[in-house]
């Protein structure tokens, strides 16, 4: 079946079975690896991308079932810059978000939508939101912190804190990073 | 030794890999596309123990877009199963891992069929079309049940059950039993449990038949050792094969083997002279990658008035699963976990027996901390019991029996030689972080209004970066004694380091990084550290054991001074000065005390590439260098820490809130302070999943339970705390810079620590021992029906469920 999809702000388009799942979609049609699967059981959040604003689970969907959404993957965060880092992806590597790197770009695409309907800082809200995503390395702390910086440095600072600079979100974007599939 | 000068190390240097890993950029196994490539699925035994009646794979061969099935029988004297052997002497016997199950299975997920096609979705179509008939065979799952003699052997020419024995004999432990005021007995175990990186084993295999050349893409935390054991198992010529491990999604240990399916994979890749690709997926994971811990202790304590230990006597036994693992063996679990018991405590006289055993389970190897987290969680329940026994505060009876700083350089009864520490000073700042005397106070005052708070204490002494001496004592067939970096700096004055370590989160290109920007003064940014190819780097163990920064890391400092002082000497006969009054800093070579007379290191780059003229005769003119560093003598240096938990029981639910976690660690020179800190925390968050929600549980039947993420819990952000930690730095006295390892520590102390403020926080509701972890909320509940003393009448039938 044809999958005709917005991939990252350009048009993309393969034909596929109707099994194939979106996670291999992206990665091996699109040949975008970015996006990890670390589990296909829907259990550790690693293949999280967004669908028309939403943080989902890649891993939980079929690629046909996107046929003519709006697909994010972590590559968008960086390309939409010009290559520079999004403030979240600095705050990672300020804070130490981040040690094997193989779950990051999950956390990264459940927080974006997560930041961009308001600030996030208080540590609960923070835990909740990335309790959808599993790490197995760096214990949550230095991630936890990242949140809370990238939440400073995107709703505090004028120079980098308009909503319109995290992307092509809308305001309505869901605060938990756990996908709703 | 030469010296280290610390400029960026001790600093806070943000990461040099993030970027790359951050825009998912990363290089990991299966992010690497190839033209033809075909795919692997692996039908794995359903059953644990049974004789293979027959398999008929004709319809799954006669499937579109499958290119080849392949069983044992189309493997016989292709390949070699995995045979891990000890060094001779010692009590031991054999077992051979086949490369897919040959007439018999011993486990569940043994590989027995491997299906190669256009897709893995293709694949596993066929597999649905393969028959296997077994003979089922009763399955040996527990250590008591193969002590018995079960009716069926896990190896059939085996006498006894156990692949391996080992006694440790020191004093006469008789007598000092006889004469003791007290002895304190219990039985303690720890559940099994296995690493789970995030990213799952992934091997892409690409053989080109014209020049017989291998290469292979592999998640593996050592190439090279891979690379050996790929030779020796395909029967191939070790030059013909390259290993390549650029990103790895997380180790822990658990890639650290040679799998069947590494193998199995490269002969399918030779055998079709096409890519051939294999991911493992999340279920095959937790039944085909090595498991961890399942350590079951006897322990007897002999003490006297004041609670000074006299004695230990131990029996261990681990269960072992069904092979021997490469390149550790199945002895280095129970070997260790004998090795380090006694801890930070100063035991005089030890006893001890242990044994690794087979049974019909998943083989079981090394995950973060080894033997050490059962080995502390076993010292520590023994140190809570003796203080439960004599009335002493469990704080203040270990610190009567910690080993004083002026006895270091100290050896343990069973020989391991610490080199340095003030374990008392580590113990008096945990508690100061704790504070720990107004939190009892706390938690008085709260069980008054019902809540049931409790304080857990652990410590460690963590033998790292261990060299030749270590390895030889535990008769592993391959010993990691040194680590080798070679760096050159090229025409541009840029430097290119390439260390036999592996980094998979530890952060390598940063810090090794850090070390020889400060031996060749040049900034960070000049330099760039790349690993895990063996076509580049030099032949070396790869990362294991909390040994990179000392020893791969040693040796980059080691390769960058004997760089800096080509670079001194080219400089000192262009200046025409003494090269004794030169120093480098800033990019460049310069005379002290008169730093505008300097030469820039890009300078003395571009004279050595281009400029032969420029050169001392008597020099080497090359900018390369390998070095190779082992820390003599070998016997390790030794990081220690103590951690210590206040949680909070909810005795109707028998849940476990973990409120604060302590540690107090001391590893040396510390190299970067903010990835220090993330191993720490990672390693009590892994520590923590050990303690209460990780655990592989198996039927009577031998049917693995917890096959996916709903039965086989990872700690999510709201089950692991801010961990607040504390430094102290004793340098060991054995290594370059006084830096000692310290990845896997993190990782040791809390399922002792957490079974420790369990206990504590229920024994006001009449709780008793806590002989197991994790404590699930059922075990929690349970300890109602437990004496103090540790007797539980089912303890050994929940041992069987």
């Amino acid at each position: 079946m044809r999958v005709e999809i917005n991939l990252n702000g350009k048009p993309f388009a393969a034909d596929v079975e109707p099994r194939m799942l979106l996670s291999d979609f992206i990665r091996h049609e699109a040949c975008l690896t970015g996006t990890h699967v670390g589990c296909e059981q829907g259990g550790c959040g690693a293949c999280t991308i967004q669908v028309d604003g939403r943080a989902v689970r890649s891993c939980l969907l079929f690629a046909i079932q996107v046929d003519g959404s709006t697909v994010r993957t972590v590559e968008a965060l960086s390309d939409e810059r010009d290559g520079a880092l999004h403030p979240l992806q600095e705050a990672f590597r300020e804070c130490h978000g981040l040690q094997c790197g193989f779950c990051t770009p999950g956390f990264l695409m459940s927080l974006e939508p997560a930041l961009a309907s308001g600030p996030l800082d208080d540590e609960q809200a923070i835990r909740d939101a990335i309790s959808g995503n599993i790490c197995r390395c760096t214990g949550y702390a230095g991630i936890v912190d990242a949140v809370r910086h990238a939440s400073n440095t995107i709703w505090n600072d004028p120079d980098i804190g308009t909503v319109d600079d995290l992307g092509s979100l809308g305001e309505d974007a869901p605060r938990s990073g756990a996908g709703d599939e | 030794m030469s010296e280290m000068i610390p400029r960026l190390v001790g600093q806070r240097v943000k990461r040099v890999e993030d970027p790359r890993l951050l825009t998912g950029r990363g290089e990991y196994v299966d992010d690497v596309h190839l033209p033809r490539m075909l795919h692997v699925a692996l039908l794995r035994s359903s059953v644990a123990h049974a004789r293979i009646v027959g398999i008929d794979t004709a319809a799954a061969a006669e499937l579109p877009g499958v290119h080849l099935v392949v069983t044992a029988d189309d493997l016989r004297d292709r390949v070699q199963p995995i045979v891990c052997d000890i060094l001779p002497p010692g009590a031991w016997q054999t077992s051979a891992y086949p490369i897919l199950a040959d007439g018999k299975v011993r486990f569940v997920g043994e590989p027995v069929v491997a299906v190669v096609a256009d897709s893995r979705y293709v694949a596993e179509d066929a597999l649905e079309a393969i028959g296997v008939s077994y003979e089922e065979l009763p399955p040996v799952m527990t250590v008591t049940a193969a002590e018995a003699g079960p009716e069926t052997q896990v190896h059939e020419a085996w006498d006894e059950a156990w692949f391996t024995h080992k006694q440790l004999r020191v004093g006469d432990i008789d007598r000092v039993f006889a004469e003791a005021a007290g002895v304190t007995r219990r039985s303690v175990e720890v559940g099994r449990h296995t690493g789970m990186p995030l990213e799952t084993r992934a091997i892409i295999a690409d053989y080109n038949p014209s020049s017989n050349a291998l290469t292979v893409h592999m998640t593996t935390q050592m190439p090279h050792i891979m690379r050996t054991g790929l030779a020796d198992h395909l029967g191939m010529p070790e030059h013909q094969i390259r290993v390549i491990s650029k990103d790895v999604g997380g180790g822990f240990g658990v890639k650290a083997e040679l799998y069947p399916e590494d193998i199995l994979v490269s002969h399918l890749a030779t055998r079709l002279g096409r890519p051939v690709s294999w991911v493992e997926d999340r279920r095959e994971h937790l039944l085909g990658t090595i498991h961890a811990r399942e350590h079951f202790y006897e322990l007897e304590a002999a003490w006297d008035e004041s609670g000074r230990i006299l004695a230990v006597r131990a029996e261990i036994r681990v269960d072992g699963g069904a092979y021997s693992v490469y390149p550790y063996s199945a002895s280095m679990e129970p070997g260790m976990a004998m090795g380090v018991l006694t801890g930070m405590y100063d035991v005089p006289v030890y006893h001890a027996d242990s044994w690794a055993i087979a049974t019909n389970k998943t083989p079981l190897g090394p995950y973060r901390g080894v033997a050490r987290p059962s080995a502390c969680f076993a010292m520590e329940r023994l140190m809570d019991a003796v203080a439960h026994d004599t009335g002493i505060d469990p704080l203040e009876l270990r610190r009567r029996n910690l080993v004083r700083a002026d006895q270091m350089p100290h050896t343990t009864p069973s020989g391991l030689e610490y080199d340095s520490g003030d374990f008392e000073a580590t113990f008096r700042k945990a508690a100061e972080i704790l504070d720990y005397d107004a939190t009892r106070e706390q938690q008085e005052e709260l069980r008054g209004e019902g809540r049931y708070l409790g304080i857990g204490v652990g410590s460690y002494v963590e033998q790292t970066a261990h060299g030749a001496a270590e390895f030889v004592k535990r008769g592993l067939p391959v010993i990691f004694g040194y680590d080798t970096s070679r760096i050159r700096i090229d025409a541009s004055g840029n430097v290119l380091v390439h260390p036999t370590s592996h980094s998979h989160g530890q952060g390598h290109e940063t810090t090794i990084a850090q070390v020889v920007a400060d031996a060749l003064g040049i900034e960070i940014e000049r330099i760039r550290v790349v690993y895990g190819d063996t076509q580049d780097v030099a032949y070396g163990s790869g990362t294991l054991g909390s040994r990179s920064m000392v020893m791969a890391g040693g040796a980059a400092h080691l390769a960058a001074v004997e760089l800096r002082d080509r670079l001194v000497r080219i400089a000192a006969h262009n200046l025409e000065v003494d090269p004794g009054d030169l120093e480098v800093a800033d990019g460049e070579v310069r005379v002290k005390g008169s730093p505008a007379t300097a030469v820039a290191i890009t300078e003395i780059a571009r004279w050595a590439h281009h400029r032969p003229e420029r050169i001392p005769s008597d020099l080497e003119p090359t900018l390369e260098v390998t070095s190779s560093y082992g820390a003599p003598p070998g016997t390790g240096a030794f990081s220690h820490a103590v951690h210590m938990a206040l949680v909070e029981v909810d005795p109707a639910l028998g849940t476990v809130q973990v409120l604060r976690y302590v540690v107090a660690e001391d590893c040396g020179r510390i190299v970067n302070p903010m990835i220090v800190d993330g191993q720490v925390t990672g390693g009590v968050a892994q520590g923590l999943g050990g303690a209460l929600l990780e655990e592989i549980v198996h039927d009577a039947e031998g049917q693995p339970l917890t096959t996916s993420l709903l039965d086989y819990l990872w700690p999510t952000a709201h089950d692991v705390p801010f961990v607040e930690i504390g430094h102290l730095e004793s340098l060991s006295p054995f290594t370059i810079g006084g830096i000692k390892g310290m990845g896997e520590g993190g990782a040791i102390a809390p399922g002792a620590v957490i079974a420790g403020a369990v206990e504590d926080a229920m024994r006001p509701l009449g709780g008793g021992f806590v002989r197991k972890v994790p404590l699930t909320p059922e075990r929690v509940l349970n300890l109602l029906n437990v004496d103090p003393t540790g007797r539980v009448p089912e303890s050994h039938e929940e041992n069987q469920k």
